[in-house]
């Protein structure tokens, strides 16, 4: 049988490199360097405005054998101390009720940026053309595989071992009416896997990893930590340990095209574009979670925000690059305005829209409340008055038959969805940066919430063609809606979702039909 | 606003049999580039299958792949459209269009419909992927160049889009 082009050529240059005969990591590390190939004519099969230089390194350095003891000694670890010692202490139960609601949602949506950040890395190593450099992507391809097993594990985890395992055991199902699905697709897939293939490094390396990690992966532990749940800090931490290869790979995918002239065009806007995409759902949704989610509370999500996302990427990070002429992206100011308002906008309207979720959110008590006004003055008057109002009508009593979100229809909120970050707005009640712009395009309606996206939309409308759940499901009954949308759990007749997080008073099915709610599309009407 | 259940309903059936009584390559390849064309992509002529329109055209897919695996040999697999058109002179018709264009929206264009008439199966997916990279990276640098160098008002204009309504929260 004739050999294969590759196979000739790596048996050609085994014979001419002779293998090293001692296992010095390093020795190897130089010997496997003197393979490489020509990459003239192997044009990537993705599309990029840039050229990655062929001679571009890699910090890490690592090697197949050295990576595969390092991730198995983690992984004893954890899984040790997850299987062993937390099980015997019954972790998987003993958090606040709130928190294990708030990992329903925060490691069902990680284990799919994982998963795509497979794919995003692979990519990557595609397009790359220095063999170093390929060698930081597949070992970040490793990487992934191994946190989207670790995601799905703390599910499976809390699946066998927390109170409430709805929501855990199969989130997925419910995607197509979860109104927080979307955006989350919008940033953790096709922000790192479609369009320009050095955009996605932007997207995954530069902003998703090197600027929400820190949040979203460290910050949550102290919150869960916070909450009594010991099971997050054990996986999350394990995983962060390999981000700063990832974040590496960033800045090594920046300086692979630092020397090319086409660059200094393109850079700075994909950056802003990237940031602004990961932003606008990252820092409500984490924000929501984090302060909403929880009993326990560690500090505002705003200076969690400030500290990790303004001064140390944007500040710090973003600084270290500046040699190679990245700015800051102008887009900064009007996130950190969201920093602020925007978790408690869309706590408002996830909360009204609540029956199509795969998690239980709950009100804030007396005290939560007295804690966002001293640390957000001018909540209470704002979203405390519409919250105990609700609570007033009945909102979380099955009886009552009050669905917050016809309260708002019924008083003029309109819920308009933005196309570009599928995260949903209300104008009437936004306080954070939310400008509403709504356009018709060759016959078609267009919300969006910033000038931001608005401009993305406006230059590549192709890339935002998502429907909207209200486009999706107008003129149909909620519960018609909840049903085939897979939101009940085993017994056919209970929400997976909940308004509280209380073991009694549970909302079935005929709870919600009693309510007669129609989903309405607020574009059709303009 | 369809008000019907999203899988199985009554216009996913309807096109579902008019898929399947597509009996050759030529009527395939002919019924899902007029699909396409109809009804995808913002130069689409009508959103009326807005929340269908993947699904028909996943199975209009679907239908012609396997019509052609039965009637195309293995070399013409990998070197072949399924318009009758050699997949190199594809390539060669179509790559050259956006080497020296300079409009961004005339761009555009040439990409989305190079999309809506060769996407796979028309095209094997070996020869597609080179065009659509290439003819996107170009799309990239006409778009990404100069990126704000107009208003926004301006780009509404270019864009053509029709403003209903424009304000700040309150």
């Amino acid at each position: 049988m004739a050999l294969s082009a590759a196979t000739k050529a790596a048996t050609d240059a085994l014979s001419i490199n002779r293998a090293p005969t001692s296992v010095n990591p390093q020795e190897v590390h130089r010997w496997l360097q003197s393979f490489n190939w020509d990459f003239a004519q192997n044009r990537t099969k993705y599309p990029t405005k840039y050229h990655m230089a062929n001679d571009t390194k890699e910090q890490f350095k690592l090697i197949a054998k050295e990576y595969a003891r390092m991730e198995s000694v983690k992984d004893e670890r954890q899984f040790g101390t997850l299987l062993d010692g937390l099980t015997r202490l019954g972790a998987g139960n003993r958090m606040h009720p709130r928190w294990g609601e708030t990992m329903k949602v925060a490691s069902n949506f990680l284990e799919v940026g994982e998963y795509n950040a497979i794919a995003a890395s692979a990519m990557l190593w595609d397009s790359a053309t220095a063999a170093e450099q390929k060698n930081g992507y597949l070992a970040q391809v490793l990487d992934e595989i191994r946190h989207t097993h670790q995601c799905g594990f703390v599910n499976y985890y809390y699946a066998k071992h927390y109170h409430d395992p709805a929501g855990h055991n199969d989130a997925r199902r419910t995607r197509a009416i979860g109104p927080l699905w979307k955006g989350m697709k919008r940033v953790f897939a096709d922000g790192f896997i479609s369009g320009d293939a050095v955009e996605c490094s932007i997207n995954l390396q530069l902003v998703g990893e090197a600027c929400f990690t820190n949040p979203l992966i460290v910050a949550i532990t102290e919150w869960a930590s916070a909450n009594g749940d010991e099971i997050t800090p054990t996986v999350f931490l394990s995983i962060e340990t390999d981000e700063l290869r990832h974040m590496a790979n960033g800045y090594q995918t920046v300086v692979s095209i630092a020397n090319d002239p086409a660059a200094q065009k393109y850079l700075n806007t994909d950056l802003n574009n990237a940031f602004w995409t990961q932003q606008k759902y990252f820092t409500p949704v984490l924000g929501m979670l984090f302060e909403y989610g929880s009993k326990y509370k560690v500090e505002p999500w705003v200076k969690t925000w400030n500290r990790w996302v303004y001064e140390d990427w944007g500040g710090i990070w973003i600084g270290r690059l500046a040699k190679y002429g990245v700015q800051s992206p102008p887009s900064l100011r009007d996130a950190k305005k969201d920093a602020y308002w925007a978790h408690h906008d869309l706590f408002l309207l996830a909360y009204a829209l609540w029956p199509t979720g795969f998690f239980r959110l709950s009100l804030p008590d007396e005290e939560d409340m007295e804690w966002f006004e001293a640390n957000y003055p001018g909540w209470d008057a704002h979203y405390g008055k519409i919250l105990r109002e609700w609570k007033a009508l009945g909102c979380e009593d099955p009886k009552s038959g009050f669905l917050p979100i016809q309260w708002l229809a019924e008083n003029g909120h309109q819920v308009y969805v933005d196309r570009v970050s599928q995260v949903p707005f209300c104008p009437s009640l936004a306080k954070s940066s939310v400008t509403t712009r709504i356009h018709e395009y060759n016959g078609q309606k267009h919300s969006f919430s910033d000038e931001w996206g608005e401009r993305m939309w406006l230059t590549e409308p192709e890339r935002y063609e998502c429907q909207s759940i209200f486009e999706q499901y107008g003129g149909r009954e909620l519960s018609d809606v909840i049903v085939e949308g897979h939101g009940l759990r085993s017994d056919e007749e209970t929400l997976i979702a909940q308004p509280h997080v209380r073991a009694d008073k549970l909302w079935t099915i005929d709870d919600i039909k009693r309510a007669n709610c129609v989903f309405a599309d607020p574009l059709s009407a303009l | 606003m369809p008000n019907y259940k999203i899988h199985q309903n009554p216009v996913r059936n309807e096109w579902l049999e008019k898929i399947a009584a597509l009996e050759n390559v030529k009527d395939a390849t002919a019924f899902l580039q007029d699909f396409r064309m109809k009804y995808t992509t913002p130069l689409r002529t009508s959103y009326e299958l807005d929340v269908d329109y993947l699904f028909i055209e996943a199975k209009a897919e679907e239908r012609l792949s396997l019509l052609k695996v039965a009637a195309f040999s293995n070399e013409d697999l990998l070197s072949m459209a399924t318009t009758g058109e050699t997949a190199a002179d594809v390539a060669q018709a179509w790559m050259p269009k956006l080497e020296s264009e300079k409009c961004k929206f005339t761009g555009e264009r040439i990409h989305m419909e190079f999309r809506q008439l060769y996407k796979p199966p028309v095209l094997p997916v070996n020869v597609f992927l080179k065009i659509d990279s290439y003819l996107g990276s170009r799309l990239m640098e006409l778009r990404n160049s100069n990126y704000y160098d107009c208003s926004l008002d301006e780009l509404r204009e270019q864009r053509g889009v029709k403003v209903l309504m424009l304000g700040d929260a309150a």
